[in-house]
């Protein structure tokens, strides 16, 4: 039988296709890399996932599992082709536990609807990544994804206490549980973040945040980019943290008030939007820390939002502000990297520096409390050369942010599109135990391969080692 | 432990990794010891030599402005907390062990009451530099506050007890030190669960409901006229209990109620959490309490060196975590068999 008929038999024929239309669907994410898909299953239990791995592993093709396909960073790219395994219809939502704060959720569950079905106990998923009207809680967790509640929440690994598993011998295995600081090494938080490469997740016991009594939305509009950045570190440094501190650049409050019509200040090189979650006097509080520093930083104007239709409107701005990108130019490279927070401003400065001598459009809307930056060069993918300069130029940003003490991704991944960046943070011994860590996992390199890790991280593919001999087992 | 002869009390990450390569290679096994304790948790080793990080302390980077510290594994919690402090922080590390040291406390994955707003510490470790036990030095993580970049070693590293390797330093994700903070005693614990919102700890001591409220003057005033009961200016941390065997207890915060009900000492109870300190005259005392606890997906944890196995049931994953330990400590050299099923 061939791959295609055994995938088919453990099944079913309505589950697996090979249809041009449909590999070339699921060869890409919402990054610009694609790669190939040899065969696409929809897998909707975990019988399924069990057969179809342990396929993968006895033909010795790649698997790659795949959420809603909205990844940045090439992680459920196939780039090196084999079974695309798409967990979107494992949607089940059980055992909401209003008193332990806790639910039972299927790697399908879209991160909206999961909000949405523990609405009714006052609880809420704390992550919420711009795209949650469409990213699953298993692309969540595979990426570790943040959002901008993850100031004062944490990201996704924060709110996963157990995580059930399909290994890459095809066994299930249960990682973490209910009970606080379950014992042994803590594998469920080495799962998170590991982008599909270390097992596949079938389920998770995700943690609730009770919602906060009183919410306040604030839009605070800056002459300068160093304003905007200032108060952030201002805001921080008075012993506010709020629940999200988001900012947003001249050309992306331009790009999205010409969609929106929220009344965004186009006029202002900057904007924050600060939101505080709280009791409803710490509420006042906290908005008149903000609104003090944001005056004293130079802010032009500090609204706070009158009511939940304001709120949501500039909410909507905020998380769509990719979309109305549209509008500027056909294609977009959105990088996700992070630095120190004392060091934004100089960091920003230096990327418009790069995107100006490379003649490239480029804004920013980011996550300026974590210090999480999110360069957006807007481009015309059909102009010759085109995608060779921006990825050039976005390399030299990404350089810009190490330099300055900064790491690759603070949320979208390493996946396949900065994987030979790694070498830029890690030595090769730290590469090494990280690869470790992925051969006790997935020892013939069954899932996801080529992901996250650059090539030859184990330190004995280059043939010496810098050690003595006899140190490695 | 038995009292071994040589102590070795490196002063560099170097000095560290000679000795542990030295050990490595002659199969000689070691402990770390940094305050001690939490000694009590984990089978008892007895080993070759002890690796002392005394010589491993100080705060290496302190950046407030970032919320980040860099610091050696070596360092008394109690002496970075008020370094700290000055600076209006806190790493949020547990409130009443002043002795333990950095490194203990992240390779035990200890954590405060104050986890209850802040999550367990094992959320605020950003990067961990350790030497593996065949002597390489390695680093994970990053010092920034949000960070994908790679595997999450650093959680790995929290709570290894140092399977992976002897942890030199680690990078804290800090916290701002509130304006204000008061400890109030309440007669109804309801009222907490309905009046305030994420307090930062909330304490049953032996049948005393205590919860620590955090904030500006403003809004501490506010939930404090709301809540009632006697209020302390102040975090006022109980005393755990001292007489006996150590226990803790770890189980869904709904089964609390249950579990305290079954204690005969005192005990202090970290209510939405779910975990529970105690002690009891002999350690045969917890295990009918253990059976049900397991039950539950919970834990209890029982000071070693007793008639009673320290851990209890080991998790399914055994094989797989020895499997880890031996591509970081292939000769198995550091503390060798604490962890849980004496891997
Ligand atoms: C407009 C837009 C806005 C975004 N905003 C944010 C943001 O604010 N914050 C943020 O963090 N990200 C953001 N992202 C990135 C992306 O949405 C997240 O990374 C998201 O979590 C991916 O989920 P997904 O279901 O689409 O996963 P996919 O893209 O399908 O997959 C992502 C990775 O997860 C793996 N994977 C998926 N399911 C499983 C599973 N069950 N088991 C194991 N591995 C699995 C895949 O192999 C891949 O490596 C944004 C993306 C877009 C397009």
């Amino acid at each position: 039988m061939t791959l295609f008929d055994e995938l088919v038999a453990v099944t079913d024929p309505e589950r697996v296709t090979d249809r041009p239309f449909d590999l070339h669907l699921h060869s890409a994410d919402a990054g610009l890399r694609t790669g190939e898909a040899t065969v696409v299953v929809f897998a909707e239990t975990t019988e399924e996932v069990c057969d179809v791995v342990r396929l993968a592993a006895r033909h010795g093709v790649p698997l790659v599992a795949r959420g809603a396909g909205t990844g940045l960073a090439a992680g459920a790219v196939p780039t090196e082709g084999g079974i695309v395994l798409t967990l979107t219809r494992m949607n089940t939502i059980s055992d909401i536990d209003p008193v332990n704060r806790t639910a039972w959720v299927g790697p399908g569950v879209i991160n909206l609807d999961l909000s949405r079905a523990t609405a009714p106990f006052d609880l809420h998923f704390a992550p919420d990544p711009s795209s949650q009207q469409a990213c699953t809680i298993g692309g969540n967790i595979a990426n570790n994804s943040g959002g901008p509640h993850c100031l004062s929440e944490g990201s996704t690994v924060n709110h996963i206490l157990a995580i059930e598993m399909v290994m890459a011998d095809g066994e299930v295995v249960i990682l973490g549980g209910a009970a606080p600081d379950p014992i042994g090494l803590d594998l469920r938080g080495v799962v998170v973040g590991s982008e599909g490469t270390l097992g596949i997740v079938i389920r998770a016991l995700v943690k609730l945040t009770p919602d906060p009594p009183e919410v306040r939305t604030m839009l605070c509009a800056f002459p300068t980019v160093e304003g905007a950045a200032a108060a952030v570190s201002g805001i921080i440094a008075a012993g506010v943290v709020p629940a999200a501190l988001e900012m947003m650049d001249q050309g992306m409050l331009v790009a999205v008030e010409n969609w929106l019509h929220a009344g965004f200040p186009t006029e202002s090189a900057a904007a924050l939007i600060a939101e505080v979650h709280c009791a409803p006097e710490a509420a006042d509080a906290e908005v008149d820390v903000i609104r003090e520093v944001a005056e004293q930083e130079g802010a032009t104007e500090v609204r706070v939002a009158r009511d939940e239709a304001e709120r949501a409107l500039i909410w909507k701005g905020r998380k769509s502000a990719f979309g109305a990108i549209a509008q500027t130019a056909p294609n977009y490279y959105l990088h996700d990297t992070v630095v120190p927070r004392t060091r934004l401003v100089e960091t920003i400065s230096e990327m418009y520096r790069i995107a100006d001598d490379a003649d490239l459009t480029m804004m920013n809307v980011f996550h300026a409390g974590d210090g999480n930056l999110h360069p957006l060069i807007a481009f015309d993918a059909t102009e010759p050369g085109m995608a060779d300069k921006v990825h050039a130029a976005a390399d030299e940003m990404v350089a810009a942010c190490v330099a300055r003490g900064g790491v690759l991704s603070g949320e979208h991944g390493i996946g396949a599109e900065k994987r030979d960046l790694m070498g830029t943070v890690f030595t090769e011994l730290d590469l090494d135990a990280q690869a470790r860590l992925k051969h006790v996992f997935d020892p013939d390199r069954v899932l996801n391969p080529r992901k996250i890790l650059p090539a030859g991280s184990r330190c004995f593919d280059y043939g010496g080692s810098p050690l003595p001999e006899g140190t490695w087992i | 432990m038995t009292v071994s002869t040589q102590v070795h009390r490196p002063e560099s990450i170097d000095d560290l990794a000679l000795v542990l390569r030295d050990h490595s290679d002659r199969e000689r096994s070691l402990a770390v010891m940094g305050g001690g304790t939490h000694r009590w948790m984990g089978y008892p080793v007895a080993t070759d030599a002890v690796v002392d990080t005394s010589g491993l302390a100080g705060v290496r980077v302190f950046e407030p402005d970032d919320l980040t510290v860099v610091v050696g594994a070596g360092t008394r919690i109690g002496d970075l907390e008020s370094e700290l402090a000055a600076g209006g922080k806190t790493a949020v590390l547990p409130e009443t062990d002043h002795d333990a040291t950095v490194g203990g406390v992240i390779a035990s994955g200890a954590s405060g009451y104050r986890r209850a707003r802040f999550g367990p510490t094992r959320d605020r470790v950003l990067e961990v530099t350790a030497v593996t036990g065949d002597g390489r030095a390695i680093r994970s993580g990053g010092r920034v506050v949000k960070n994908v970049t790679g595997y999450d070693l650093p959680r790995l590293y929290t709570g290894s007890f140092g399977s992976l390797g002897v942890i030199e330093s680690v990078c804290f994700k800090l916290w701002p030190v509130p304006e204000r903070t008061v400890t109030v005693t309440v007669d109804d614990p309801e009222r907490v669960r309905s009046e305030v919102h994420r307090p930062m700890a909330f304490l049953d001591v032996s049948g005393a409901h205590r919860v620590m409220l955090g904030g500006t003057g403003r809004a501490v005033d506010a939930e404090v006229s709301q809540l009632g009961g006697e209020v302390v200016e102040g975090l006022d941390w109980p005393t755990r209990p001292r007489h006996g065997v150590r226990v803790e207890v770890r189980v869904p915060p709904s089964h609390l109620p249950t579990v305290v009900s079954r204690l005969n000492g005192d005990y202090i109870s970290q209510i939405e959490v779910g975990i529970v300190e105690t002690t009891v005259e002999t350690a045969t005392d917890v295990l009918a309490l253990r059976a049900d606890v397991e039950a539950l997906g919970g834990a209890i944890l029982v000071e070693g060196g007793h008639e009673v196995d320290p851990w209890g049931t080991p998790p399914p994953t055994l094989d797989l975590q020895r499997r880890i330990i031996a591509e970081f400590d292939p000769h198995r050299i550091i503390e060798p068999g604490r962890l849980p099923g004496g891997i």
